[in-house]
């Protein structure tokens, strides 16, 4: 009987000895392979850098594109650098882009992946030079089950027709959210869409005013005011009238007037302390406050106002 | 020679700006934000500090004065993040910070200001 126990003793002992050196080796493997990543593209990152402030630039040589993922990681430089810099020459980006058919290479991918594999592949996509080829072939994921596949598959056809942008966006039929808004601002502000922001807020699209008002909120565009409040008397939807009173917050315009009364009244207690938390964050004067909200709503936002929370930089 | 200090927990970013600075003829380093960040300062006297990031609950007035010893002009500090807000604009340039510039950035544009930032700077 002691004879098995010990046994067994020692089988789980080399068993969990097994685990252990398995779990340590793949461990390893995964830092090696995370090191060899990042030193693979700090040198795509240094050829492609290196070729664009050059005298005459022209296509560079990348080592080692045939290894496994190599290629992913060049696109992910391309991608990296077109979303975080403007004014580069983007045509010598397009000719890598080309050159090395990291188009061609991601479509594949992002065909015989799914889900997020798949928006992940689009997504860098749309962030290298587009051209009106891969806007084709990527419009058959417009229809997509996949909330994210379906907005990159947007997003590319916006970056590769930038005159169709407002057509494009008008025609989705799903609302966007606070985040895609954000990237398509993001797009604008890399110079890939010129937009203005006057037909946008008067549009009759949701998300044409939303792109609308996120511009109006990220370069503080004051003399969009009067069209804002005319906005909260014409449109009776609590979603986008929120919206139009976040923008007013962030440009700081005088809150007292018949327009924004009439939207608090209609707005939900939550909604109303998230539109307090805005108007934290713009500084609003809790004397102010006290015209628009009841006692505890004041007293709410005199706590946000003392809070640490305010001291954001 | 003038020596610049580029700070993010971001290799990409950090690296991009490198690169981009580099042949302006002057030392760059790179550091993580956070402690890293602190112990070089501590060491060294740089002429300019680029900062890569902004974080809330993380007052910036403390920063410079840990980046900048108190009564001196240098080092110029520049913030350059995706934070659009004017409000944080403001706060940080109240709190000293000598630029702020906004991601998607032109690196041309950055050069350019570097460039003439440090020629200033020059006795």
């Amino acid at each position: 009987m002691n004879a098995l126990l010990i046994a067994c003793l020692a089988c789980t002992a080399a068993a969990a000895a097994g685990f252990a050196f398995l779990l340590a080796a793949e461990t390893l493997r995964n830092r090696r392979r995370t090191c060899y990543h990042n030193l693979l593209r700090q040198r795509y990152l240094r050829i492609v850098m290196l070729a664009l402030f050059a005298e005459r630039p022209a296509v560079p040589h990348f080592p080692l594109l045939r290894r496994r993922d190599s290629r992913l990681l060049l696109a992910e430089t391309l991608a990296g650098l077109g979303a975080m810099t403007y004014g580069l020459p983007t045509g010598l980006l397009s000719e890598i882009t080309a050159r090395y058919r990291l188009d061609e290479w991601l479509l594949r991918r992002a065909r015989f992946a799914q889900g997020y594999r798949r928006a992940r592949y689009l997504a860098l996509l749309s962030e290298l030079p587009a051209t009106e080829s891969v806007s084709r072939h990527a419009a058959r994921y417009g229809d997509s089950r996949n909330r994210y596949v379906r907005f990159y598959a947007l997003m590319i056809a916006l970056t590769a027709e930038p005159p169709a942008a407002l057509q494009r966006m008008a025609g989705c039929a799903w609302a966007f959210s606070s985040t895609e808004v954000a990237e398509i601002t993001a797009a604008l502000r890399r110079g890939l869409l010129p937009i203005a922001y006057r037909p946008l807020v008067a549009s009759a699209s949701p998300n044409l005013r939303r792109v609308g008002l996120s511009i109006v909120r990220q370069f503080g565009i004051a003399e969009a005011g009067p069209q804002l409040l005319q906005l909260l008397d014409d449109d009776e939807t609590a979603v986008a009238q929120a919206d139009v009173l976040h923008t007013l917050c962030a440009l700081r315009r005088p809150l007292l007037c018949r327009e924004v009364r009439h939207s608090l009244g209609r707005m939900k207690p939550a909604e109303r302390r998230t539109l307090m938390r805005c108007m934290a964050r713009s500084s609003y004067a809790p004397e102010l406050l006290r015209r628009l909200f009841d006692k505890n709503e004041c007293a709410y936002y005199e706590t946000i106002v003392q809070s640490h929370k305010r001291c954001l930089v | 020679m003038q020596r610049i200090l580029i700070a993010s927990d971001d290799g990409f970013s950090r690296e991009l700006i490198r690169l981009a600075l580099a042949g302006l003829g002057a030392e760059v380093r790179c550091a993580g934000c956070g402690a890293e960040l602190e112990r070089l300062c501590a060491r060294v006297l740089f002429d300019l500090i680029i900062v890569l990031q902004t974080a809330p609950f993380f007052c910036g007035r403390e920063l410079i004065g840990r980046l900048r010893p108190p009564g001196l002009r240098r080092p110029l500090v520049y913030v350059v993040s995706w934070q659009q807000s004017e409000q944080t604009v403001l706060s940080l340039l109240e709190c000293g910070v000598n630029q702020y510039l906004t991601f998607p950035v032109s690196l041309q544009r950055l050069r350019a200001k570097v460039a003439g930032d440090l020629t200033l700077q020059q006795p």
